[in-house]
């Protein structure tokens, strides 16, 4: 994901700022990291350039 | 989705399954309601605008939004999808309709919604059901949709809502009132089996 999207994102469960920890860009994208709620502590994985931003409870990978 | 065997009413009786129509896959591709739609979003888009695209599928609605220069986000339940979207150059993210966004944000939301009615038996339970069953009524992901749009669209904005007759779309515009959005119909285009229309949708 590319740094910007910071700018749009929030917790999905409270709407509040998340916090990001970058583990790895690469050609200025963060490829691996966690975003953090400042509120409520959550974390939100990215992996392979992706922000996992669903719940924890929706977080699986087979469908609902 | 409503199996051949299963019709849900009398005239579902004939209606060969879209999965079958459409060919059954892990991420919906672009269908004629993608079309429709994308083509709806790009007329009315401005160069420069923010846009997201919520069940961005293969990203299709979003990469024509993106080709007007409209600076545009998609999201996707399915990882699969949002693979396949960001391997098209759109910035996803994984999301359940517009939860991780923050208010104000975007002056077009499009939403191609899994819209297709189904009862529990003909549930299938995998990706492509995802995208393709609205629950019961057709309307699972709709209206939750519909009662947070507003909150993410800033002052000006509209968000485009692809619906079909088979959920009914009475009934989603009469929801769409109950929560404090105008819609109107701004693209239509008749099928053997169902109606597709964009509804635009505004906060009142």
């Amino acid at each position: 994901m590319q740094e910007d999207l910071m700018d749009i994102i929030c917790c999905p469960l409270d709407k509040h700022d998340l916090e990001l920890d970058v583990e790895e860009r690469e050609d200025g994208e963060i490829v691996a990291g966690t975003l953090t709620c400042t509120e409520c502590g959550e974390t939100y994985p990215i992996e392979d350039g992706i922000p996992n931003l669903l719940p924890p409870d929706m977080r699986e990978d087979a469908p609902a | 989705m409503t199996d051949a065997e299963e019709p849900a009413d009398a005239e579902a009786t004939d209606r060969p399954s879209l999965a079958e129509q459409r060919g059954v896959d892990a991420v919906y591709g672009a269908s004629e309601d993608s079309h429709l739609l994308a083509e709806a979003a790009v007329e009315g888009a401005t160069a420069g605008e923010r846009a997201i695209d919520v069940g961005t599928g293969s990203g299709y609605v979003a990469s024509a939004l993106a080709e007007a220069g409209v600076e545009v986000v998609g999201t996707d339940l399915n990882p699969a999808a949002c693979q396949q979207a960001r391997d098209a150059g759109i910035p996803v993210a994984r999301a359940n309709l517009l939860d991780p966004f923050l208010a104000d944000s975007f002056d077009l939301v499009t939403f191609n919604p899994p819209y297709l009615p189904s009862t529990p038996d003909t549930e299938w339970g995998d990706w492509m059901q995802t995208a393709l069953s609205g629950g019961e009524d057709g309307r699972a992901a709709v209206d939750p949709f519909l009662a947070d749009v507003g909150r993410v669209l800033e002052d000006g904005g509209r968000a485009l809502l692809l619906v079909s007759s088979l959920t009914g779309i009475e009934a989603v515009q009469e929801y769409a009132t109950a929560q404090g959005l105008e819609s109107s119909i701004v693209a239509e285009e008749s099928f053997p089996f169902e109606r597709l229309v964009v509804l635009r949708c505004v906060p009142r």
